[in-house]
């Protein structure tokens, strides 16, 4: 914008916004307000003293087609036609939906209305911050009846006090930005806590991706109820706060874990035979679990926010939660684990990994092929409590759980690569009993050219599954 | 304010969900490629502003032939090359280099280093889009 467009400017200690813009609604002004605070900038269109349109700068813009889904208001699949050719864009989206007669237009200007009241209210809070008035008019997108800036005011007034008001009642930590998101304990019925509709729909917007200004544009209730609201689901137990600087730590954590096994699987993919690619997996499988007890002992719930816990406290914890899941796969499906043990806060696997040292041959596969299996089971276990307990059903959690998945689609790649080669050996064997003695050999030429297939792990093949004995 | 692309070829889908998820987080548009023909394929449509390339990929294609071709070619020549390897040799990466990489990452790689290694390579990404992909260039700001 050109400097000598400028009108006025100054900071928003000396002349605060409800001032500036009584200013320019008294003069009749056309032009562009900007205010900045910080990272945000509102942008403000004026035509003739009154409000034309309204851009905000610094926070990010909710997907309001997928909140109307959210509050039955919008199908899904309607969502998606107008997403297509609004992008990102409301003002665009919300004509698209009186276009196509899926919401009226008083509800898009009540909508249109609202968002801007929420904007300016927010933007009265601030204390310091510069503002500039420009006698050019910023193209924006505008489908909004010009407001009248009077009762934009009053409104905004009403509910920034509200927001005073509050912060006084209440010792609270919440922002606009706040995130809520459902405990995952909550199971009961929701509805026996007599909660109102209200309450009901800020807990079902309460999905760790919305934070709380989104939900009140959405609801069309001001910030400052919506956030008395998620002060009492928190007061409930039934929502949490989701901490967003924890969450990027503990995806990078977990991100760097499953990487350094994905790497350790890719390089023990050279193995020259089935006993070596069997001992590597068991190496992958125990360095993801031990990584995986290691993650969870800075980061679990129950563990966070005690500044330094005492290490046998850690341990303690980590085998309390853990060892009865590995005595139970142990005891019912994979003796083989029975040789493992918890010892400072890690699985020891020491046991199998120098089996090789008692056993040889065929038996000493068998082994390996139960440890492997028996290890996997207990990898997706510790797995899912542990995503559970730290980020429960976020987005974090749900973009960690798709990676996780697809580790372990490689690491079922490589058992499945086994269990095909096994189910060829007993065949050839089944074969060659009747006619003559299977060849080491021809063992060994058949693993190199095991061929790849489709379909799940753990098929269940007469021939995949680990034959139980006692150890 | 335009989003920059990042083109992610690998063959193992948990680098790719990995990497995509890692810069997803900076607001990076990420698109992935599980072998040499879609990454070449991907280079060509979406002209992206830096390309993360394994060096062993399936189908007789690896990331070395990749990198000569995207070199030899005058629109993408201009494109940084971050090679992902799990071979940490000096042998790799010189011929990672010879192969025109701009920079060799070895596997596992921290995701922290990950991203800053993409930023500094996101510097003025706009500007080496060629003409062509101006309409493309229009688009993308109009998204962001």
């Amino acid at each position: 914008m050109e400097q000598q467009d400028r009108i006025m400017d100054g900071d928003l200690q000396t002349l605060g916004l409800q001032s500036i813009l009584k200013m320019l609604a008294l003069s009749g002004k056309t032009g562009t307000l900007f205010v900045h605070s910080g990272p945000e900038t509102l942008t403000i269109s004026l035509r003739k003293g009154q409000i034309v349109a309204l851009r905000e700068e610094g926070v990010p813009q909710p997907d309001l087609l997928m909140m109307l889904c959210l509050v039955n208001k919008l199908d899904s699949a309607r969502a998606q036609i107008v997403r297509e050719y609004a992008g990102g864009n409301i003002q665009v989206a919300l004509a698209m939906l009186v276009e196509r007669n899926w919401m009226s237009a008083t509800e898009m200007q009540r909508r249109l209305e609202f968002a801007v009241t929420q904007s300016i209210s927010h933007a009265m809070r601030w204390v310091d911050g510069r503002f500039a008035f420009h006698r050019q008019l910023v193209p924006m997108e505008n489908r909004m009846q010009p407001l009248d800036i009077d009762s934009v005011l009053l409104e905004s007034l009403r509910q920034a006090d509200e927001w005073e008001e509050m912060g006084g009642e209440v010792e609270t930590h919440l922002t606009r930005t706040t995130v809520a998101r459902w405990l995952p304990e909550v199971n009961n019925d929701v509805r026996s806590l007599g909660l109102s509709q209200e309450y009901i729909e800020v807990l079902c917007l309460s999905n760790g991706e919305l934070p709380l200004q989104a939900i009140a544009l959405v609801l069309m209730t001001p910030e400052a109820r919506i956030a008395r609201i998620i002060t009492r689901l928190l007061e409930l137990r039934l929502i949490e706060v989701v901490d967003t600087a924890l969450e990027a730590e503990v995806q990078q954590d977990l991100s760097n874990l499953i990487i350094k096994c994905e790497t350790t699987l890719a390089r023990q993919r050279q193995s020259s035979n089935p006993e070596q690619h069997l001992l590597g997996l068991v190496h992958v499988l125990s360095e993801c679990i031990n990584g995986l007890l290691a993650h969870h002992s800075i980061y679990a719930k129950s563990l966070r926010g005690r500044g330094q816990v005492p290490y046998m406290e850690v341990v303690r914890y980590l085998e309390r939660r853990f060892s009865q899941q590995l005595q139970l796969l142990s005891s019912q499906q994979y003796p083989i684990l029975e040789t493992t043990e918890f010892t400072n806060g890690k699985l020891d696997c020491t046991s199998i990994l120098t089996l090789d040292k008692l056993v040889k041959g065929e038996q000493l596969e068998e082994f390996y092929w139960e440890a492997v299996l028996g290890l996997a089971a207990f990898l997706r276990m510790i797995f899912a409590e542990l995503l559970r307990d730290e980020v429960g059903n976020s987005h974090t959690g749900r973009n960690l759980n798709f990676a996780w998945k697809a580790f372990l689609t490689e690491i079922d790649q490589e058992i499945q690569h086994y269990q095909v080669y096994r189910a060829q050996r007993n065949a050839q064997y089944h074969r060659g009993r009747d006619i003559m003695q299977p060849s080491p050999m021809g063992i060994m030429q058949n693993w190199s050219n095991v061929p790849e297939s489709e379909g799940g792990p753990y098929r269940s093949s007469g021939s995949g599954e680990p034959r139980r004995r006692s150890i | 304010m335009a989003v920059p692309t990042v083109l992610v070829v690998d063959d193992s889908p948990t680098v790719r969900k990995i990497v995509q998820m890692t810069l997803q987080r900076e607001h990076i548009r990420v698109i992935t490629a599980g072998d040499g023909l879609s990454a070449l394929t991907s280079v060509a449509d979406e002209m992206p502003a830096v390309i993360l390339l394994d060096i062993q990929l399936p189908r007789g294609m690896d990331g070395y032939h990749i990198c000569t071709i995207i070199r030899k070619n005058l629109q993408f020549r201009q494109i940084p090359i971050i090679m992902l390897s799990g071979k940490d040799g000096l042998f790799d990466k010189v011929r990672g280099r010879l192969a025109g990489s701009t920079e060799y990452l070895t596997k596992p790689f921290d995701s922290a280093e990950l991203v800053q290694t993409v930023k500094k390579y996101l510097v003025n990404w706009q500007e080496r889009m060629p003409p062509q992909y101006e309409g493309m260039r229009t688009r993308l700001r109009r998204r962001g």
